[in-house]
């Protein structure tokens, strides 16, 4: 009995003389009082939401074009993905590379069921992919290491939705919509050869998938 | 009566903290998010570093009893420490949202028969297992889809490793490594 009312007090002390401490030094007790709240923010970026700069340029034009001096800076949607399992086509995605887990940027263009014709480096020239799998290329056909090197990859490794473009400013808005020609733009313009080259691309894009007829059944348990 | 009074004075303080205005706008929201922060924490832990989860089904069945039992598993893992033997839980490539518990037979660069039993692919049939990818098959062969129907796994589906069993206490142990070298 005596033991534990010694340490109790000894401990007591110990707080007391740690708050003195504390007090002392308004900066360091500021950072502790931050820290404590740690556990809350990191779960939102993993479950949430979270903002991070794209490396690279497979996904030329549509992310860190060559034209631009910046690193893109875009919203990352792990909600959608993690806990509602929302994948489609068209959706650029994070995941984490089946060759070496490193994660990379590409775009969703053919899920379970759908029969993709194939680019080169792939030994079929059409295939269909597997069920729980996607098919995921980059936009800049010779600088990207996806599908056509790897082959379908499991949704599980998919992490991430990118959802919106946050800087450069130029380029602020959601990504992964269906693309539209423009027409505010005048004809002959930049702005417009540009949107009709996006449009043209995303044409010969899904021209290449025979999309699944009906929603394939979800694999047995 | 030491009780009733007791209950009183309880209700008493419960009613004076409810009714002020600084309950409402500040204790309440404060302990609220402290709560949540905790909650998270606990499920933090338990993401990444170990937490104790629920196995069942028929396709580990020696190991593990298909009406389930719990296992510590840690999730803390080097995947490039794997050794082949070791139970490992990763993310199904059938279905994105199921978690599965299958045995590694085969590391990056080692060959594999495909399906020894001769179901799924003849039984000559071989494959060498590509850079970041594990081979993985269930102990009950019978009632178990693994690399057998989906091919190698990669690393980056894996979630975990099973360590011990944890429930039904009688039979709590480590789990041993079954994997044996012929030379």
């Amino acid at each position: 009995m005596q033991t534990i009312r010694l340490a109790r007090a000894g401990w007591a002390s110990f707080r007391q003389s740690g708050r003195d401490h504390l007090n002392k030094q308004p900066r360091l007790r500021w950072f502790l009082s931050a820290l404590v709240w740690l556990p809350l923010g990191l779960f939102v970026t993993e479950y949430g939401f979270n903002v991070k700069s794209v490396k690279g340029r497979s996904m030329q034009p549509t992310l860190n074009p060559d034209d631009s001096p910046w690193r893109d800076i875009v919203l990352f949607d792990r909600f959608s993905v993690k806990l509602r399992k929302k994948y489609e086509r068209g959706d650029v995605v994070a995941l984490k590379s089946p060759a070496d887990s490193k994660l990379v940027v590409k775009r969703i263009i053919a899920l379970e069921g759908d029969v993709v014709r194939t680019l080169p480096p792939y030994p079929d020239a059409e295939v269909r992919v597997p069920v729980g799998c996607a098919w995921v290329e980059g936009d800049e056909p010779f600088r990207t290491e996806d599908s056509n090197r790897f082959g379908p990859v499991p949704l599980g490794l998919i992490e991430s939705r990118l959802s919106f473009i946050i800087w450069p400013w130029e380029r602020i808005g959601s990504l992964g919509q269906p693309l539209v020609a423009r027409h505010d733009a005048k004809r002959g313009t930049p702005g417009w050869r540009k949107s009709q080259a996006d449009l043209e691309r995303g044409t010969w894009r899904t021209s290449r998938v025979t999309i699944a007829p009906s929603q394939p059944p979800t694999s047995p348990s | 009566m030491v009780s009733r009074a007791w209950a009183a004075g309880l209700w008493n303080s419960v009613h004076q903290t409810v009714r002020t205005r600084r309950f409402w706008t500040v204790s309440l929201p404060y302990r609220t998010l402290q709560f949540a922060n905790f909650a998270c924490a606990l499920h933090l832990f338990g993401d990444h570093i170990a937490t104790i989860s629920w196995v069942e089904g028929p396709s580990m069945v020696p190991t593990m009893a298909v009406a389930g039992e719990a296992a510590l598993e840690l999730k803390w893992i080097n995947v490039n420490k794997l050794t082949r033997g070791d139970l490992v839980t990763f993310i199904s490539p059938l279905d994105p949202g199921r978690i599965v518990c299958k045995r590694i037979t085969g590391l990056p660069g080692d060959v594999v028969c495909v399906d020894p039993t001769g179901t799924y692919a003849p039984s000559t049939e071989h494959v060498v297992i590509p850079k970041n990818h594990i081979w993985v098959t269930g102990d009950n062969l019978a009632w178990s889809r693994d690399s057998r129907v989906y091919g190698p796994v990669p690393m980056g589906l894996l979630k975990g490793r099973l360590y011990a069993r944890v429930w039904p206490v009688t039979q709590f142990g480590v789990f041993p490594n079954t994997f044996d070298y012929i030379s």
